[in-house]
C-alpha cells in the first residue's frame, strides 16, 4: 500500500542475453511483463533489423490464419477461444506449424475451389434449364419466327445472297440490373434485324459466389443474318451473359431439359459430398487454429522485442535496455538465469545510470484501479511525484455525495454497486462486452463508496427521496410555542403561516443530534436556511481541500530535495490561501459558535466584513465579531499581499544566485562531482526530475546548466498569477457543491410533489389507492432512476471530477510523466 | 452561381472536402520516398508501404509480388476512394466528378478499340483499362466500325456522348483515325470541362481554369511533339488542339506551323509560364524530359489548389496527385525489380 503514495522506484537495466537463449528469455519476460524495452535501433528502419525475417514469416503465417479464419467465419462457425496457458513456441516449432497450416490452407482452398466450380456448374445448368423451360412459352418470338419470317416471308426474297436467310436464335440469361441496358444496346446496334424477348426467371437461383438467392432475366433473341449474329454474340459477351444453345424443335428442347435436370441432380449429390468434406476440414481448422494463433502472435511479439535489442561487438549476445521496477529486479534476475540455464551461458542483468526521466509505475488492485484511473485520465504523474489517488479514494466519493445527498438515492446506488462487487467473479459478468456496462463495472468500487457517502450526506441533509426522516425527536416544540404565545382558534384560522421563535423558552430544546432537524422540511424558509448552510459548507470544504493540496506539495519538495521551494513557494502560498480564505472559514465557524439566536437581530454580516477587509474600511452598522478584528484583518491582508512578490520572485532569484555561485567556482572540481553523481545513481534518479522550471537550472546537470533567468521568471509569473487568481476563482468554483446539491434536492422534491403526492391524493379521493398507485409508482421509480440517479449522478460525477482535476490537483500535481508499459503478452492475448 | 461559396458550400460538400483533405494528408512524404528508394526488393517496398496509409493493401496478393500487382491494387484503392466521394456527392459536384471520369473513359475506349484493331481479346485489354473510367457498355466498343457507329450504338448513353459531335465520320477505324478520334474527343472534353468550371464561377473557376488551361496547352505541345515525322498534316494538327488554353489562339497557330522541337520551344518562349519549363528540359542525355517537366508543373498547381477552400478543385487535384504518386511508386518499383538503380531518383516529388 506504501507504493500508492508515490510511484515505485524504476531503474534502467541492461540485459545481456546470450544469442542462443535470447528467444526463451524474451518469451519468459513476455509472460511475466516486467520490463519496458527501449528501442536501441531507432535509427534502423523496420526492414533492416536482425529478426525481420522471422517477423515476416510470422506475418505470412498470420495471413494464412486470416484466410482460414475467414473461411471458418464464412461457413457460419465460430472459433472457440484457446484453452490453457500457451507459451510462445520454440522457434523450431514455427516450421512445423507453418507446414501444417499451409497443408490445411491448401486442402481448404482445393475443396473450396471444387465446391465453387461445382456450384458454378450447377448454376449454369439451372440457368440453362430455366432458359429452356421458358423458351417454349415465349408467345412472341417462337410463332413469329416460325410462322412469318421463315416459311412465308412478307416479301419474296430477291434471291442472290439472301437466299439462305433464315432465323437464328440466341438464348441466354443476364443479371436483371443489366437487362435494360442490354436490350437498348441490342436495339441500337442491330435494329430491325432481331426480336428479343426478356423475362424473369420464376425461381430464385443461388448465386455461386455469394450464395444469395437472386432472380435472373432470361432472353431469347431471334435474328437474321450472319453479321448481326456476330454482333449479338459480342454484345452478350460484353454484358457477361450466359448464352446457351437453343434447339428450335420443342421436342429437342424437352429432351435437353430432361438431361439437364438429371445432370443437375447428379451434380447436387457430388456437391453434397464435397460440402461434407469441407465441414470436416473446417472442423480440423476450428480445433487447431486458436492455439496456433495465440502462439504465433506471441512469437511475433518476441521477435519484435528482440528487434529492439542491439548486438554486442562479439555477436555472442544481444543487449537489451529497459525500465524495470527495482522491486522486480531479483525476479528478473531469477527468470533470466532459469531460462538461459540450458544455453550454458547465463543471461545477465545490471542497472545502469541514466539521465532520462523513468516511467511511472503505480501498482493497483481492483479497488484502487478506478481511483488511479481518475487521476491518470488527467495526466500520468511524473516519476516519484506525490500520487493524489489515495486521497481521491475518500475525497472523490465525499465531494460527489455532497452534491448527491439523499439516503434513498445513495442506497440504490450502493446496492447496485454491491451487487456488481459480489458478482465480480462470475464469468458472465466479467466477459460482458457491452461498453456501457464495462464502464460501470470497472468503476464498481467507486460507485460503492459514492453510494455509501451519499447515504451519509443524505442523513446530514435529512433527505430520503426528498422526504425528511424523524429518527430522533425534533429539537423544536410547536406545543411550547402555542402555549406560550396563546394562539387562539381564530388566530390560527386567520394566519396560515406561524413563526416558531427560538427565543421563547421551551420552543428550541437544543440541536438535532445528527444532521438537519426534520422540522425544517415543513418550514416555508426551508430553502433559505439550507442555502445559507450549504453555501458556507461548500466554502469550508473547498478551502480545506485546496489547503490540503498545497500541503501535499510539501512532500514533493521534500522528496525531490528542493528545500528552497518549501520556503519560497509553499509557505507564501499557504499564507496567502489561509490568510484570506482560511480567515473567511474562521469567521463562518466563529459566527456559528458565538452568535446565538438571542442576538440574531444584531448579528454581524460576514460578507460585509470580508469586503471591508480588502477595502480597509468599516461600516458603522455592522457589529464587530470579536475585539481587535480590524487589526487582525489588516495584518492578514498586508501579509497575504506581501506574499505575492515573494512567490513571484523568490524561486527565480534563488536559482539565479545558486547558478552564479556555481559558475564562479573553479571548474577543476566539476568533472569529479559529475562522475560521483552519475555513479550515485539512486541520488540522481531522485533529484533529477524536479518541476519543470527546475529543468532550466537543474543543479549538477551539466547539459542543463544553461540557466535562462527570463524563462524561469516567466514560468514563475504564470504560476503566481494562476495561483493567486486561482484561489479566488477556485473558492468560488467550490460553490458548485451547493448549487448541485440544491438542484438535486429540488428536483427530487418536484418529482415527489408532482408524481407521488398527486398519485396518493388521487388514490385517496377516489378510494382506489392501490390501483392508482401501481402506475404512479412505476412512473416515479423510472423517473427516479433515469433522472435522479443516472442523469444527476453523472452531472455530480463530472463536477466532482472537475473539482479534483482543476481545483485540487493544480495545487501540486504536474501529471507530465508517462506510464511504464512493460513488454507483456497479456494484452495480446485478449 | 451566387457569390460567397463559403456561406453554403459546406452544407452540401463540406463532408467530402474534409475527407479529401484528410486523404491528401495521407500522400507519401519526402521521407517515405527516401525510404522507398532504399528498398532492396519489392517485398521491402510492400513492408514500407504498410507503414503508410496504404496499409496492408497488398496483404491478399499471392507471391511473387510484381509491379503490375502493386499498380492494380493501388488503382483499386484510388478507385474505392473516388467511388466513395462520388456516391456521397451532390449536384453540381457529381457532374464535376463525371467530368473527371470522362478522361479515363476516353482512354479506355481508345485502348479497347486499339486492342480490337490488333485482334487482341477483350479480356486481355480490360485488365489494362483504368478502373476509374469503367462503364458497362465499354466492352462492346469493338462492334463498331466507324465513329458514328460507335456513337450510335455504344456511347450515346454515356457521358461521352456530347463530345462526339465533332468527330462523327464514316471513316474506318484504323490506327491513325483512332488516334485522331482520341485527340478530338479529348479536345471537346477539355473544352466542355473548362466551360463547366468557368460557368460554375467562384473559387472553383479560379482554381480549375488555370489547371485545365495548362492541361490543354500541355496536350497541344505533346500533340505537336508527337506529330513530328508523321503523315499528319498541319491543318489536321491544328484541329486537334484544345482551344481553352493560354496558347489559344495565336500560340496554337504558331504551334501548328512548328516543324521541330526548337520551333516549338520558340513558340513557348512567348509565354511566361512555359518559357521556364522548356528551359528546364535537358538535352538528350541526362536532364529531364519535357513530360517530366510538365508533370512537375502539374503537381505544383495541384498542391497549390489545396491552399484555397470551398471549391471542387481539391477533388481533381487529389486524384491527380494520387495518380502521380502511383506513377512514382511504380517507377521506383520498376527500378528496383529491374535493378536499374541509377534512375531511381527521377520520380516527381510531391511537395
Amino acid at each position: 500500500m506504501g507504493s500508492m503514495f508515490r510511484s515505485e522506484e524504476v531503474a534502467l537495466v541492461q540485459l545481456f542475453l546470450p544469442t542462443s537463449a535470447a528467444y526463451t528469455c524474451m518469451s519468459q519476460l513476455g509472460e511475466l511483463g516486467l520490463v519496458e524495452f527501449r528501442d536501441l535501433n531507432a535509427s534502423v528502419s523496420a526492414f533492416q533489423r536482425r529478426f525481420v525475417g522471422d517477423v515476416r514469416r510470422c506475418e505470412e503465417l498470420e495471413k494464412t490464419f486470416m484466410f482460414l479464419q475467414e473461411e471458418v467465419r464464412r461457413a457460419g462457425l465460430v472459433l472457440p477461444p484457446p484453452e490453457g496457458r500457451l507459451l510462445a513456441p520454440p522457434p523450431r516449432d514455427l516450421l512445423r506449424i507453418q507446414e501444417e497450416t499451409d497443408r490445411l490452407a491448401q486442402e481448404l482452398r482445393d475443396v473450396r475451389g471444387n465446391q465453387q466450380s461445382l456450384r458454378a456448374q450447377l448454376h449454369q445448368l439451372q440457368l440453362h434449364s430455366a432458359v429452356l423451360g421458358q423458351g417454349h412459352s415465349l408467345p412472341l418470338a417462337a410463332p413469329h419466327a416460325d410462322g412469318l419470317s421463315e416459311r412465308s416471308p412478307l416479301l419474296q426474297p430477291p434471291g442472290g445472297p439472301h437466299q439462305d436467310l433464315r432465323v437464328n436464335f440466341v438464348a441466354g440469361a443476364v443479371e436483371p440490373s443489366k437487362a435494360a441496358a442490354l436490350e437498348r444496346l441490342l436495339w441500337r446496334a442491330c435494329r430491325g434485324f432481331l426480336i428479343a424477348s426478356f423475362r424473369e426467371t420464376e425461381q430464385q437461383l443461388e448465386d455461386p459466389v455469394t450464395g444469395e438467392p437472386a432472380t435472373w432475366m432470361t432472353f431469347l433473341i431471334s435474328y437474321w443474318g450472319e453479321r448481326i449474329g456476330q454482333k449479338i454474340h459480342k454484345i452478350t459477351d460484353c454484358f457477361h451473359c450466359h448464352v446457351f444453345p437453343f434447339v428450335e424443335q420443342e421436342e429437342g428442347r424437352l429432351t435437353t431439359l430432361q438431361q439437364l435436370r438429371q445432370q443437375s441432380q447428379e451434380l447436387q449429390e457430388v456437391l453434397g459430398e464435397t460440402e461434407r468434406f469441407l465441414t470436416q476440414v473446417l472442423g480440423r481448422v476450428q480445433r487447431l487454429l486458436p492455439p496456433w494463433q495465440v502462439q504465433i502472435r506471441k512469437m511475433k511479439a518476441v521477435y519484435l522485442a528482440l528487434n529492439q535489442c542491439s548486438v554486442s561487438a562479439t555477436h555472442k549476445c544481444l543487449i537489451a535496455e529497459g525500465w524495470c521496477a527495482t522491486r522486480d529486479l531479483p525476479t528478473l534476475q531469477q527468470v533470466l538465469q532459469d531460462s538461459s540455464s540450458e544455453a550454458g551461458v547465463s543471461a545477465v542483468v545490471h542497472r545502469i545510470p541514466c539521465r532520462d526521466m523513468p516511467p511511472t509505475l503505480i501498482r493497483t488492485n481492483r479497488f484502487t484501479a478506478s481511483f488511479q484511473g481518475i487521476v491518470d485520465a488527467y495526466g500520468v504523474g511524473r516519476y516519484q511525484e506525490v500520487n493524489p489517488a489515495p486521497y481521491t479514494i475518500i475525497t472523490f466519493p465525499f465531494l460527489f455525495a455532497v452534491m448527491f445527498g439523499d439516503v434513498g438515492h445513495g442506497l440504490l446506488m450502493f446496492l447496485f454497486a454491491l451487487a456488481m462487487v459480489l458478482a465480480e467473479n462470475q464469468p458472465a459478468v466479467k466477459t460482458a462486452q457491452n461498453e456501457i456496462w464495462q464502464t460501470f463495472f470497472s468503476g464498481r468500487y467507486l460507485l460503492l463508496l459514492m453510494g455509501l457517502f451519499s447515504i451519509y450526506t443524505g442523513f446530514i441533509y435529512n433527505e430520503c427521496f426528498s422526504r425528511a426522516t424523524t429518527i430522533f425527536s425534533s429539537g423544536w416544540s410547536v406545543a411550547a410555542m402555542a402555549t406560550q404565545s396563546d394562539w387562539s382558534d381564530t388566530f390560527l384560522a386567520e394566519h396560515p403561516l406561524l413563526t416558531l421563535d427560538p427565543n421563547v423558552t421551551g420552543v428550541f430544546l437544543g440541536p438535532y443530534p445528527f444532521g438537519i432537524d426534520p422540522v425544517w422540511s415543513l418550514a416555508v424558509n426551508h430553502l433559505s436556511f439550507l442555502n445559507s448552510f450549504k453555501m458556507k459548507m461548500s466554502v469550508i470544504l473547498g478551502v480545506t481541500h485546496m489547503t490540503f493540496g498545497v500541503v501535499l506539495g510539501v512532500f514533493n519538495h521534500i522528496h525531490f530535495g528542493q528545500w528552497h521551494r518549501l520556503l519560497l513557494e509553499t509557505l507564501p502560498e499557504l499564507v496567502f490561501l489561509l490568510g484570506l480564505f482560511g480567515y473567511l472559514v474562521f469567521l463562518v465557524i466563529y459566527k456559528w459558535l458565538c452568535i446565538s439566536a438571542a442576538s440574531a437581530a444584531s448579528a454581524p454580516s460576514i460578507l460585509i466584513h470580508f469586503i471591508n477587509m480588502f477595502l480597509f474600511s468599516r461600516s458603522p452598522t455592522n457589529r464587530l465579531l470579536f475585539p481587535g478584528q480590524e487589526v487582525v484583518q489588516s495584518v492578514l491582508v498586508v501579509l497575504a499581499l506581501a506574499m505575492v512578490p515573494v512567490l513571484l520572485l523568490g524561486t527565480p532569484l534563488f536559482l539565479h544566485w545558486q547558478h552564479r555561485r556555481r559558475s564562479r567556482r573553479p571548474t577543476g572540481r566539476q568533472p569529479d562531482e559529475d562522475k560521483s553523481r552519475i555513479l550515485d545513481s539512486s541520488d540522481t534518479s531522485v533529484a533529477g526530475w524536479g518541476s519543470d522550471e527546475e529543468k532550466a537550472g537543474c543543479p549538477g546537470n551539466s547539459e542543463e546548466a544553461e540557466f535562462v533567468l527570463s524563462e524561469v521568471l516567466m514560468h514563475q509569473a504564470i504560476h503566481t498569477i494562476e495561483f493567486c487568481l486561482g484561489c479566488i476563482s477556485n473558492t468560488a468554483s467550490y460553490l458548485r457543491l451547493w448549487a448541485l446539491s440544491l438542484a438535486h434536492a429540488q428536483l427530487s422534491e418536484v418529482l415527489w410533489a408532482m408524481v407521488m403526492r398527486s398519485g396518493l391524493r388521487m388514490g385517496r379521493e377516489w378510494g382506489v389507492a392501490p390501483v392508482v398507485l401501481v402506475p404512479v409508482f412505476a412512473a416515479f421509480a423510472v423517473l427516479t432512476v433515469a433522472i435522479l440517479l443516472v442523469m444527476e449522478g453523472l452531472s455530480a460525477f463530472l463536477h466532482a471530477l472537475r473539482l479534483h482535476w482543476v481545483e485540487f490537483q493544480n495545487k501540486f500535481y504536474s501529471g507530465s510523466g508517462y506510464k511504464l508499459s512493460p513488454f507483456t503478452f497479456t494484452a495480446e492475448e485478449e | 452561381m451566387l457569390e460567397g461559396a463559403e456561406l453554403y458550400f459546406n452544407v452540401d460538400h463540406g463532408y467530402l472536402e474534409g475527407l479529401v483533405r484528410g486523404c491528401k494528408a495521407s500522400l507519401l512524404t519526402q521521407q517515405d520516398y527516401i525510404n522507398l528508394v532504399q528498398c532492396e526488393t519489392l517485398e521491402d517496398v510492400k513492408i514500407h508501404l504498410q507503414t503508410t496509409d496504404y496499409g496492408n493493401f497488398l496483404a491478399n496478393q499471392t507471391n511473387p509480388l510484381t509491379v503490375s500487382k502493386i499498380d492494380t491494387e493501388m488503382r483499386k484503392k484510388l478507385c474505392r476512394e473516388f467511388e466513395y466521394f462520388r456516391n456521397h456527392s451532390l449536384e453540381p459536384l457529381s457532374t464535376f466528378f463525371t467530368y473527371m471520369t470522362c478522361s479515363y473513359m476516353i482512354d479506355n475506349v481508345i485502348l479497347l478499340m486499339n486492342g480490337a484493331l490488333q485482334k487482341k481479346s477483350v479480356k486481355e485489354i480490360l485488365v489494362k483499362c483504368h478502373p476509374l473510367g469503367r462503364f458497362t457498355e465499354m466492352e462492346a466498343v469493338n462492334i463498331a466500325e466507324t465513329p458514328s457507329d460507335l456513337f450510335n450504338a455504344v456511347l450515346v448513353e454515356t457521358p461521352l456522348a456530347p463530345f462526339f459531335q465533332d468527330c462523327m465520320s464514316e471513316n474506318t477505324l484504323d490506327e491513325l483515325n483512332i488516334e485522331l478520334l482520341r485527340n478530338k474527343l479529348y479536345k471537346s472534353y477539355l473544352e466542355a470541362f473548362y466551360k463547366f468550371c468557368k460557368n460554375h464561377g467562384d473559387v472553383t473557376a479560379e482554381i480549375m481554369c488555370p489547371i485545365l488551361e495548362f492541361e490543354a496547352d500541355r496536350r497541344a505541345f505533346i500533340i505537336t511533339l508527337n506529330s513530328f515525322g508523321t503523315e499528319l498534316s498541319k491543318d489536321d494538327r491544328e484541329t486537334l488542339y484544345p482551344t481553352c488554353g493560354k496558347l489559344y489562339p495565336e500560340g496554337l497557330r504558331l504551334l501548328a506551323q512548328a516543324e521541330d522541337f526548337d520551333q516549338m520551344r520558340r513558340v513557348a518562349d512567348h509565354y511566361g509560364v512555359y518559357k521556364p519549363l522548356f528551359e528546364a528540359v535537358g538535352d538528350g542525355n541526362g536532364g529531364k524530359t519535357l513530360e517530366d517537366v510538365f508533370y512537375e508543373r502539374e503537381v505544383q498547381m495541384n498542391v497549390l489548389a489545396f491552399n484555397r477552400q470551398f471549391h471542387y478543385g481539391v477533388f481533381y487535384a487529389y486524384t491527380k496527385l494520387k495518380e502521380q504518386e502511383m506513377r512514382n511508386i511504380v517507377w521506383i518499383a520498376e527500378c528496383i525489380s529491374q535493378r536499374h538503380r541509377t534512375k531511381i531518383n527521377s520520380y516527381i516529388p510531391i511537395l
